[in-house]
């Protein structure tokens, strides 16, 4: 990724801070031609940041070692009316 | 002091013989250290182990680390002395008025004449042994500063990999999974899996909370299980566990129970969520929120643009519909050469600016029309059209700043000129093709002609004779 922008929240405030100096429509148009390039690009960086979690469930062990989860789990969503365990809870 | 309860009676042998008297005899008289032997059996033996409950006053541990207390009711009260062995097991600290519940025996002091009960153990009655220690590890931790509103770290905007301590039998895990995968799809978790109930789950909570705050991009943790009673969700009302939730390098959701349920973990954590599904959603809501922050920003981002482009296009209309310089041409010939020279480079000016900015409008085009496609393509397009406004107020802004060269220009032109001097009454004079000023008689013949401009007008002449300088 960019190395100008250091994570999400850091983009994300320059963002914000580049639409208000935009509003306020003081600077000149270079200027501003600039910062909205700028400001195009942060919200590219947030919008694939949000997307570029994997989709994936990790168990870590005794041994503290990462291993896929079994489908059962990654697929509780699916299968969970079938399996209500038979434990006291409204969850 | 310790053991002065089982210090040996000095009368062994009234000890050893108990008196069989069926028939009354003639004054059987004991001493009192008898009659004391004989009680003191007989207490000790009815008495070996005995539960009592009643309300604890005058409690006092001395430097010995015993406890001495008195067990009282509305109708009587018995001496008592707990040691500090057994002292040190209790999960609560006896305190004056606490009605408790007291496990012992019944014991002798012969020189006092005094019985007490030898308290091996002892548990708070009414508010229950458990919510008495949960109270007094509350307040402990509380005054240790672990539940200080400083020390609660945000949530991260975004997290990379969610960590979960909980159990995988648990419907906790479940129900996080489920929020997850329906709120944020391709959310990453790690998932630590630990006992959440029965003895050493603490234990087990607390390695696994270790554990997980070392996984590499985890930035967020959830620890909890689903409800219970109050015995199943015990172990999130320890110590350790406590202690590892604050020890915890990454900022921690604790999510026990139900929304009734209230543990120390909450305390401790970062956050408390009522239930896991709701830890989950504390999670990911903040996806939702930071999506719509983006597109409304994206948004004003696009729109302050182009309205400012839309001002500069009207601006350069307005501009265009005057006729501005124009009006430089069609004066004296040699100000007019340097006006269309001036102008010349004007407009080699605005073209290289202009294909500057062409370059820079076509780099930011790309980059827009690339830009989260599947979502705002239409939008983006629509805006771009508008965004050639932009070139006609890059020609605006550069015409303004030429135009005003170019009057200086004309004005310095002015003042400069030969032709401002034929005014005062000069004439120049030129070859017969006025290609050349002559300014040297030597230069002309007699016979030749030569053309005079004056200020008014120009006259053709006939050299008649010349007188060179020299």
């Amino acid at each position: 990724m960019d190395p100008t922008i250091k994570d999400f929240e850091a983009a994300l405030t320059e963002l914000d801070t580049i639409v208000k100096k935009l509003e306020d429509g003081d600077i000149p148009l270079e200027q501003s031609l600039q910062l909205f390039e700028r400001g195009v690009q942060l919200s590219r960086f947030c919008h694939a940041r949000l997307e570029e979690a994997e989709r994936r469930i990790e168990i870590l062990n005794e041994r503290g070692q990462l291993q896929e989860a079994t489908n059962t789990l990654m697929n509780e969503d699916e299968s969970q009316k079938a399996k209500g365990k038979g434990q006291k809870s409204d969850l | 002091m310790s053991s002065f309860f089982d210090l040996p009676f000095e009368d062994d042998d009234a000890a050893a013989a108990p008196p069989p008297p069926p028939e009354p005899e003639p004054r059987r008289v004991l001493t009192v250290s008898q009659l004391t032997a004989r009680i003191r059996t007989t207490l000790e033996e009815q008495f070996f182990e005995v539960w009592v409950e009643g309300e604890l006053s005058n409690c006092k541990v001395w430097t010995s680390g015993h406890m001495y207390f008195t067990l009282k009711d509305r109708g009587a009260q018995i001496k008592g002395v707990m040691f500090g062995s057994s002292l040190r097991l209790l999960r609560f600290k006896p305190q004056d008025g606490l009605r408790v519940v007291a496990r012992g025996r019944v014991s002798v002091y012969g020189p006092k004449g005094e019985y007490q009960l030898s308290c091996e153990h002892m548990e708070p009655e009414g508010l229950g042994a458990r919510q008495l220690a949960f109270e007094q590890l509350k307040e402990r931790l509380s005054a240790a500063g672990l539940f200080d509103p400083q020390r609660k770290r945000p949530l991260p905007a975004l997290p990379r990999k969610i960590g979960i301590v909980t159990s995988l039998d648990g419907a906790a895990v479940r129900d996080i999974i489920k929020v997850l995968r329906r709120r944020y799809a391709n959310a990453h978790l790690v998932i630590r899996p630990t006992r959440v109930q029965g003895e050493g789950a603490a234990m087990d909570i607390m390695r696994a909370i270790r554990a997980i705050g070392r996984v590499r991009d985890v930035d967020v943790v959830i620890i909890g299980r689903g409800g219970g009673s109050i015995e199943d969700l015990w172990a999130f009302n320890e110590e350790v566990v406590a202690r590892a939730i604050a020890g915890c390098p990454v900022p921690t959701i604790s999510a026990v129970g139900h929304e009734t349920d209230v543990t120390i973990a909450d305390f401790v954590a970062d956050l408390r969520a009522p239930t896991p599904s709701a830890a989950a959603e504390m999670v990911v809501s903040r996806k939702d929120d930071f999506c719509a922050r983006i597109d409304r920003l994206t948004h004003q981002l696009e729109t302050t643009m182009s309205a400012r482009l839309h001002r500069l296009e009207a601006r350069l209309r307005m501009l265009e519909a005057r006729s501005g310089y124009a009006g430089a041409h069609g004066r004296v010939a040699m100000r007019s050469r340097h006006a269309a020279e001036l102008t010349h480079e004007l407009r080699r000016a605005i073209r290289t600016h202009l294909a500057r900015r062409e370059r820079a409008y076509h780099a930011l085009r790309l980059k827009l029309e690339t830009f989260d496609l599947r979502r705002r393509l239409g939008a983006i397009r629509a805006r771009l059209a508008t965004a050639d406004g932009q070139l006609a107020a890059a020609f605006t802004r550069a015409h303004h700043r030429h135009d005003a060269r170019l009057r200086t220009a004309v004005a310095r032109l002015d003042s400069l000129s030969p032709l401002a001097v034929l005014g005062r009454g000069y004439a120049v004079c030129w070859d017969a093709d006025r290609t050349h000023v002559i300014r040297d008689a030597a230069t002309v013949d007699a016979g030749d002609r030569v053309r005079v401009t004056l200020h008014r007008g120009e006259l053709e002449c006939d050299v008649t004779s010349r007188r060179p300088q020299g």
